[in-house]
């Protein structure tokens, strides 16, 4: 076990991997000195951040509180000027939506989407039995370790099941800053009504996270927000896109016209197993889907055993590693990006 | 869960064997392993018998009296304080869990608990020296801050020593407890109107000067919430003859007129907050009024262009286009 100490120079930035929480966070390849590992370091500009800076303390001390496999770890956090830094192990793969719009933008295979299901499942039963609601399940919050072991992260949207001293069967809270989720939340809790939601909203997420991976983008996207939400109330049930559930007629040209969809995608096939769990996550009603718990003793999990190991299975994408080009370019335009929000300054002097 | 779940032990038994447990666990012979299995065996159990699980409810108001009168005759609830760092991760989160739910106890009006643990105050000083240990701090963070809900358990943290530890607490290096910290500061200092502001009266002096020193601080995330902290004091009507007290001193204008300059936006922005409450003021002592004349121009100059970006907030740029006018009429007082 590696000591991670608070000492900026113990961390030598490589390059910058990704940008998050809008723009205001970023996370980098970085090199922890002391031990010669790699490593990932997540920058949040404080000064960037105006009202919802609790979001970042709601996301660090939950994170600090969960323990498990396929939850991301965040070794520890701290001021640095105006930014917080988390260090956290490399997730050398990214997260899933990276691998979806670097590599397979139609979709994952169907073994790799099992994988990754099966290890969602793990961390949000372990979720839901400490008591809290993940409220932003999506492909971009789920991260591939370097030897294919998926694990969640985004706590900032999460929120407590126990509220005041009980274990709340409903909650109504609507999750702050939430407009990037929102495709991926239940009809039960956009609709915000006096029935609330509960642990099964992000059951409904799961749902469509399967959808997403399969598909290469979660349904609804690009979609107005409003049509998103009726849809959804109204009870419409996304699907995963393949030769069964794309109607197909003689003579039908798939390669031209308004509808662009893939030969790849229209020829495809997927298990019928995989299309019944992803309807029975996304059902209406919530109380017909399953837990994660049960949801993990479903047979399709048992493939896994004789299936090729994650990695194999996500090539041509390739793990990050130190060999990883130094791209100076790239780390120049993060770091103005940075400094952009300080650099007005009042010169007027007070007289006292 | 069968190995758990189906257990027929009642309280009385559940109770002595986590005590067994723990004091075990505590003396450190060589069976550790066993007795740390033990406390989280137990403590699983008393969990699901206040909160129920997936498979059943809670236990009746009968069982959870007895569960809780057996915590307080065996004064197990200190001792599982006092053990916390031996407790394995998930049994801090436990320990957490059971007490802040045996405190929400209600007779009545009554809170039994809180009786309890006012004849026992050791459990509150305990709860806040965990700050000083990080793998402890954020489960004693939950637990104080559901004490200081309660206003007779709050006066006891206000008024003791131990509160000026909070002053270090929320500025230790690591970030997730310092903020946690924090939040609990701003509970006791921001909960009960009356009682936080008998206590800010009573000891202004010593507060402030504390106060001062994490306003200045290094650490920007304690600086700014520290100063958007004290912006919530001062204009809470209940801490009116504070804010009086505070805005009369000179020292305190000047060090708010420089964090207006600061480099940090949110920090100006924090700073305008008390800073609009010197310039409000119908009754400016001589001094504050001095020094906003000697610099009446510059200000009035420096708000015109202070956060012009903000167009969409409309209580802030009425409060700027107030407070220039205010500043543009002032006036020296007669006879000077």
């Amino acid at each position: 076990m590696i000591n991670y100490n608070i000492n900026i120079n113990d961390y030598k930035v490589v390059s910058p991997l990704s940008q998050c929480f809008e723009g205001k966070a970023a996370v980098y390849l970085a090199q922890h000195v002391p031990s010669g590992s790699m490593i990932a370091l997540k920058k949040f500009n404080m000064d960037a951040i105006r009202e919802d800076s609790y979001l970042v303390d709601v996301e660090i001390i939950l994170t600090r509180q969960l323990h498990h496999p396929n939850i991301l770890q965040y070794f520890i956090s701290f001021v640095q000027g105006p930014e917080v830094w988390v260090i956290s192990p490399l997730m050398a793969y990214g997260s899933c939506k990276d691998l979806l719009s670097q590599h397979f933008n139609d979709g994952l295979p169907e073994q790799a989407i099992i994988i990754i299901l099966r290890d969602l499942l793990e961390a949000l039963n372990y979720v839901h039995k400490k008591g809290f609601i993940h409220r932003a399940i999506r492909a971009s919050h789920i991260l591939i370790s370097p030897l294919g072991k998926a694990c969640l992260s985004g706590f900032r949207y999460s929120c407590p099941i126990i509220v005041n001293g009980k274990w709340q069967k409903t909650i109504h809270s609507f999750p702050s800053s939430t407009k990037p989720n929102l495709n991926w939340l239940s009809p039960e809790l956009l609709e915000q009504n006096l029935v609330g939601y509960n642990e099964k909203s992000d059951i409904y997420s799961v749902g469509m996270v399967i959808c997403e991976l399969a598909n290469g983008s979660e349904p609804f996207a690009g979609m107005s927000k409003t049509l998103m939400l009726t849809e959804k109330v109204r009870g419409c049930i996304p699907q995963l896109l393949d030769c069964t559930t794309i109607p197909r007629e003689e003579g039908d040209d798939f390669s031209g016209g308004d509808c662009d969809i893939s030969p790849k995608i229209v020829n495809r096939r997927f298990s019928d197993d995989l299309h019944k769990i992803a309807e029975i996550c996304l059902n209406q009603e919530s109380y017909y889907r399953p837990t994660a718990e049960q949801l993990l003793a479903d047979s399709i999990f048992k493939t896994i055993k004789k299936s090729m190991p994650l990695p194999d299975l996500l090539k041509p994408a390739l793990p990050l590693s130190d060999k990883v080009a130094y791209n100076t370019d790239d780390l120049e335009e993060l770091k103005s990006l940075n400094n952009f929000s300080s650099l007005e300054i009042y010169s007027c002097e007070w007289d006292f | 869960m069968p190995l758990f779940g189906k257990s027929q032990k009642g309280p009385a038994e559940v109770v002595k064997a986590l005590k067994e447990a723990v004091n075990a666990l505590e003396k450190g012979d060589k069976k550790v392993e066993k007795a740390q299995e033990d406390v989280s065996k137990n403590l699983v159990l008393i969990k699901n018998m206040l909160y129920g699980t997936s498979e059943s409810e809670p236990q009746t108001d009968i069982i959870v009296a007895q569960l809780a009168q057996e915590l307080y005759n065996s004064n197990l609830l200190l001792l599982l304080i006092q053990n916390l760092n031996r407790i394995d991760f998930e049994g801090k989160k436990d320990v957490a869990q059971v007490f802040n739910n045996i405190l929400r106890r209600q007779i009545g009006t009554r809170s039994p608990t809180v009786e309890y643990i006012c004849t026992k105050p050791e459990i509150l000083f305990t709860l806040m020296s965990g700050y000083e240990h990080q793998e402890i701090a954020l489960n004693c963070g939950t637990m104080l801050r559901e004490c200081a809900r309660y206003e007779a358990l709050a006066k006891i943290m206000l008024y003791s020593d131990d509160f000026y530890n909070f002053f270090r607490y929320v500025e230790v290096s690591t970030f997730d407890i310092a903020s946690d910290a924090f939040s609990t500061f701003k509970e006791l200092l921001t909960r009960h109107k009356i009682l936080c502001a008998e206590f800010l009266e009573a000891n202004y002096d010593k507060v402030f000067n504390y106060y001062q020193r994490l306003l200045n601080s290094e650490n920007y995330v304690t600086r700014r919430q520290s100063l958007k902290l004290l912006g919530e004091l001062l204009l809470d009507r209940h801490n009116f003859s504070v804010m009086t007290r505070y805005i009369s001193n000179p020292e305190n204008l000047k060090l708010m007129m420089n964090m207006l300059k600061e480099r940090s936006r949110n920090i100006q922005f924090e700073a305008f907050h008390v800073f609009k409450v010197f310039v409000a003021n119908p009754n400016k002592p001589k001094p504050i009024l001095d020094i906003l004349l000697r610099n009446q121009e510059k200000l009035v100059d420096f708000l015109m262009k202070f956060h012009t970006d903000r167009a969409e907030d409309e209580q802030f740029n009425d409060e700027k286009a107030y407070l220039i006018r205010q500043i543009k009429e002032l006036k020296p007082l007669p006879g000077h």
